[in-house]
C-alpha cells in the first residue's frame, strides 16, 4: 500500500461536520427553558434528559400535588418536548434523542389524559401513507412521531397503500392534511391521482408529498400539493395549516416555514 | 465452531478486477478475471409503468438500445445491464416476460453484430410486508411472497444471466434501531432476522437459478445499512451518527454473506457497500458503486468504493434527456471510462497504485469510508471469519472489530470524529460488549426487549 501518512488531506477533504459541530452543552439551554414550578420542572426534565424511568413518577407526583393534568401536559411534557426540539434545531440533539423523547412524552400524556374528563383534545388530524408499491416508510414514521409530539392525531395507513384507500380515509376523516411518501419515480404518480380524485369529490385538502424520488417541483405540479424535504419540516408546515394557512400560502412561504431562509 | 479460511491472506492481495473465483456468463462477460466491467442500471420514467407494453418499450427500445449503442460508439468492450424491476413488475410478474426476453434478444444481436460482451442482471422486487407475512402462504391477500418467487422463475426462465434481490427481512427492526440509535436492535434485525430471511429466500432462489442456468448473484443490505447511511446523509445532515452507520455496515456484512452460504456465487450487488468485507472472506466477485452513482446515492466514499470492485455500477438513473444524449448513455459513458482507467492501470501494472489512490482520497472522509477502506475491511472480514457460520457471533464480532478500528484510528489521528460520533461509538462498544455470546440467548433477550416495542415485528416471519 502507498504510504499515505504524510498526505495532506486538507488538500482534498474538508470535514464540515467537525468544523460545524455545536459543542454547546445541552444543559446550558435546558436550564434556561425549564418551567419554574419544581414539580413541572421534574416532568419536563424526564423528557429533556431522556429518562424513561422518571416520567411516570414525576407525572404521578405532580397530579398527587394537585396540578391539573392539562397543565402537566402543556407546561411540563410539552415544554420538555419544546426544549428537545430546540436542541435538535441547534444540532445538539439528533434523531434518536427526538424519537426517545417523543416516546417518553407519550407515556406521560397517556397517564395525565386519563384524568382529563372527555380526554385530551388534539390540534387536528393528519392522514399519512407510503405509496402503493413502496416498501420504504421510515421517513413517514419519523414524521408521524414528530407530529404526535406536536399535538396532532396521526392516522397512519402504513405502506403500499392504494389510492382508493387514501381517498376513502380522507373522505371519512376530513383531516387537516394528508401526506404521502415515495422512493421511486414510478410510485409517486399515485399522489396527483389521489389529489385529483379528492378534488373531484369536492375536497381541497393539502397533500404533502415527500421521499427520495419526490422534489419540490413535483409537489407543486398538482393542485393542493406541498413539499416536505425532511421529516422535521412536517410539524411547522402543519402548524401553519392549523393556523389557517392555505396550501398556496404554504408553497409561497415554504422557505421561511422550513427554515430555508 | 469452524472458522472460515480467508480468501485473501493479506489485504494487499485484493485489487479491482480480480477475484478468487471469477465468473463467465452471458454473451462473453467475465468478471473478476482481470478486467472491471461497467454495470449500467436504470429506471423508467414516471407514467411508463401504466401498461406492460409501454414499459417494455421504455426498457428495451429506449434504454437498452441507448446503452448498447453508446458502448459501441465509445469503444467499450463489455457492459452488464441491470434491470431492477419496478413494483408494478412485481405485482404481476408474468407481464415482465416481454421485457426479459426482448432485452436478451437485443443483447444477443449487439453481441453478434459488434462483438460487445453483454450480460443482463435482473433484480426482482421484494414487495413483502412484515405486517402481512414474509413467508409463502402467510400473505393470503396480496400474495407478495409468492410473487417474489414467481418473479425469480420468470426472470431466470426467460433469459436473466444473473439474478439478484434486495431483500427486506428484518427491516422493521433495523428501521427502529436506526431511529433510536440502538445497535443491539440493529444486530438483532440484521444479524439474526435478516440472516434468517436471507437463508429462507436464497435456498429457494439458488435452486431456481440452477434449474435455469442463471448465475445467483446475491443480495444487499440496502434496506437496512443504506437506510442508515442516507439518514446520516452528508456533512449538513446529522440525524444519525456516522459512527453508528459504520458499525451497522459491519453487521450487515454477516447478513449479506448468507446468500453466498446458500449457494449464490456473485457478482454481489452494487449497493451492498459491505461487499468489500465479504469479498475479503469468500473471494467472490462484487459489483460496487460510488462516485459514478451520484445520480442515485450521494455517499461519502465515492472513489474508495472502486478499490476492489469487479463491476462498477451507477446504482440507478431515471431515463431522461441530457445534453450528451439520454441519461443512461451519459452515465454509461462515465462508468465505461472509469472502468477503462482501472483496466489501463491493470494493463500498465499500476492497478495497486490506482487502488490506493482511490482509497486514500476518501479514507478520512467519514467513519464508514474508513471502515470500508480495504485494509480495515479485511480486518473486519477476518474477525467475522473467525466465527465461521455462527451468524450472530460473527456479526457481533464484526461490529466490535469495527469499533476497535475506529477507536484506534481516532487515537492515531488517522480518522477524525466529532464529539457526538465518538460518544456514540463508545456507547455502542459498551452495548455490544454486554451482550451474550450465544445467539439463542441473544434472540430470547431481544424477543423480550423488542417483542412488544415494535408492533410490526412478528417472530413467525422468521420462524422463531
Amino acid at each position: 500500500m502507498l504510504d499515505y501518512r504524510n498526505v495532506d488531506y486538507q488538500m482534498f477533504i474538508r470535514r464540515y461536520d467537525i468544523e460545524l459541530e455545536n459543542l454547546e452543552l445541552p444543559e446550558n439551554i435546558i436550564i434556561k427553558m425549564l418551567p419554574s414550578d419544581p414539580l413541572l420542572k421534574d416532568v419536563a426534565r424526564s423528557i429533556t434528559n431522556i429518562r424513561f424511568k422518571d416520567v411516570t413518577p414525576s407525572v404521578m407526583r405532580a397530579m398527587q400535588m394537585g396540578i391539573p393534568p392539562a397543565r402537566i401536559i402543556n407546561e411540563g411534557l410539552t415544554r420538555g418536548m419544546d426544549i428537545v426540539s430546540t436542541l435538535y434545531s441547534k444540532h445538539i440533539y439528533h434523531l434518536p434523542e427526538v424519537m426517545m423523547a417523543s416516546k417518553i412524552m407519550e407515556i406521560g400524556i397517556s397517564l395525565a389524559e386519563k384524568k382529563i374528563p372527555g380526554g385530551r383534545t388534539n390540534k387536528g388530524t393528519v392522514v399519512m401513507h407510503a405509496a402503493e408499491g413502496d416498501p420504504h416508510d421510515i421517513g413517514k414514521n419519523i414524521a408521524g412521531v414528530m407530529l404526535r409530539s406536536a399535538g396532532y392525531k396521526v392516522v397512519d395507513l402504513g405502506k403500499d397503500v392504494a389510492v382508493k384507500d387514501v381517498v376513502r380515509t380522507v373522505m371519512n376523516l376530513r383531516p387537516l392534511m394528508v401526506s404521502g411518501t415515495a422512493l421511486m419515480t414510478t410510485t409517486m404518480p399515485a399522489f396527483p391521482r389521489a389529489a385529483e380524485e379528492l378534488s373531484r369529490l369536492g375536497l381541497e385538502i393539502p397533500y404533502m408529498v415527500a421521499g427520495g424520488a419526490v422534489n419540490r417541483d413535483f409537489a407543486e405540479s398538482f393542485p393542493t400539493g406541498i413539499y416536505s424535504e425532511r421529516a422535521p419540516n412536517t410539524p411547522p408546515i402543519v402548524d401553519k395549516l392549523h393556523d389557517g394557512a392555505s396550501w398556496e400560502e404554504i408553497r409561497r412561504d415554504w422557505d421561511s416555514i422550513t427554515g430555508g431562509e | 465452531m469452524n472458522s472460515y479460511k480467508m480468501a485473501y491472506s493479506s489485504p494487499e492481495d485484493m485489487v479491482f478486477g480480480h477475484s478468487r473465483k471469477p465468473l463467465s456468463y452471458g454473451y462473453g462477460i467475465r468478471v473478476g478475471a482481470g478486467r472491471v466491467v461497467p454495470e449500467s442500471n436504470y429506471a423508467p420514467r414516471a407514467g411508463t409503468e401504466k401498461t406492460p407494453e409501454r414499459l417494455r418499450k421504455e426498457y428495451v427500445d429506449y434504454i437498452t438500445k441507448d446503452i448498447l449503442t453508446r458502448c459501441i460508439n465509445l469503444g467499450f468492450p463489455d457492459v452488464q445491464l441491470e434491470t431492477e424491476w419496478i413494483s408494478q413488475m412485481g405485482f404481476e410478474p408474468r407481464n415482465s416476460v416481454p421485457i426479459v426476453t426482448d432485452q436478451k434478444e437485443m443483447a444477443n444481436r449487439y453481441h453478434d453484430e459488434y462483438g460487445l460482451n453483454i450480460a443482463v442482471r435482473h433484480t426482482i422486487p421484494d414487495l413483502r410486508e412484515c405486517e402481512k407475512g414474509l413467508r409463502l402462504g402467510m400473505d393470503t391477500k396480496r400474495l407478495y411472497p409468492e410473487h417474489l418467487i414467481e418473479g425469480a422463475e420468470i426472470a431466470c426462465s426467460n433469459g436473466a444471466d444473473v439474478l439478484s434481490l434486495e431483500s427486506l427481512g428484518g427491516k422493521e427492526v433495523t428501521d427502529y434501531a436506526i431511529t433510536q440509535g440502538d445497535i443491539t436492535a440493529y444486530l438483532f434485525g440484521a444479524g439474526i432476522l435478516g440472516s434468517a430471511d436471507m437463508e429462507y429466500l436464497w435456498k429457494e432462489l439458488v435452486q431456481i437459478c440452477r434449474k435455469n442456468h442463471t448465475v445467483p448473484g446475491g443480495d444487499s443490505a440496502c434496506a437496512s445499512s443504506n437506510t442508515a447511511m442516507f439518514l446520516a446523509g452528508g456533512f449538513l445532515d446529522n440525524d444519525v451518527q456516522r459512527t453508528f452507520t459504520a458499525i451497522c455496515r459491519c453487521i450487515s456484512a454477516s447478513r449479506t454473506m448468507v446468500a453466498f452460504e446458500c449457494g449464490a456465487t456473485g457478482p454481489g450487488k452494487d449497493c451492498a457497500y459491505e461487499s468489500i468485507i465479504v469479498k475479503a472472506v469468500n473471494g467472490l466477485p462484487i459489483s460496487q458503486e460510488g462516485k459514478t452513482c451520484q445520480c442515485a446515492h450521494a455517499d461519502l466514499q465515492g472513489n474508495l468504493m472502486a478499490q476492489c470492485c469487479d463491476l462498477w455500477s451507477n446504482e440507478s438513473v431515471e431515463y431522461h434527456p441530457e445534453f450528451g444524449g439520454s441519461s443512461v448513455q451519459c452515465w454509461t459513458g462515465m462508468l465505461g471510462y472509469e472502468c477503462s482507467l482501472m483496466n489501463t492501470a491493470t494493463a500498465a501494472g499500476q492497478a495497486k497504485v490506482l487502488r490506493d489512490l482511490y482509497m486514500i482520497s476518501d479514507r478520512r472522509r467519514s467513519p464508514e469510508a474508513y471502515l470500508l477502506a480495504f485494509d480495515n475491511a479485511w480486518r473486519i472480514g477476518k474477525a467475522m471469519a473467525s466465527y465461521g457460520s455462527d451468524r450472530y457471533m460473527r456479526a457481533k464480532e464484526a461490529a466490535l472489530e469495527g469499533s476497535r478500528i475506529l477507536l484506534e484510528g481516532h487515537g492515531n489521528k488517522d480518522i477524525d470524529l466529532t464529539r457526538k460520533q465518538l460518544e456514540t461509538l463508545y456507547k455502542m462498544q459498551r452495548d455490544l460488549e454486554s451482550l451474550p455470546d450465544d445467539g439463542q440467548d441473544f434472540t430470547e433477550m431481544c424477543l423480550r426487549k423488542y417483542g412488544s416495542e415494535i408492533p410490526t415485528f412478528n417472530p413467525k416471519n422468521y420462524d422463531i
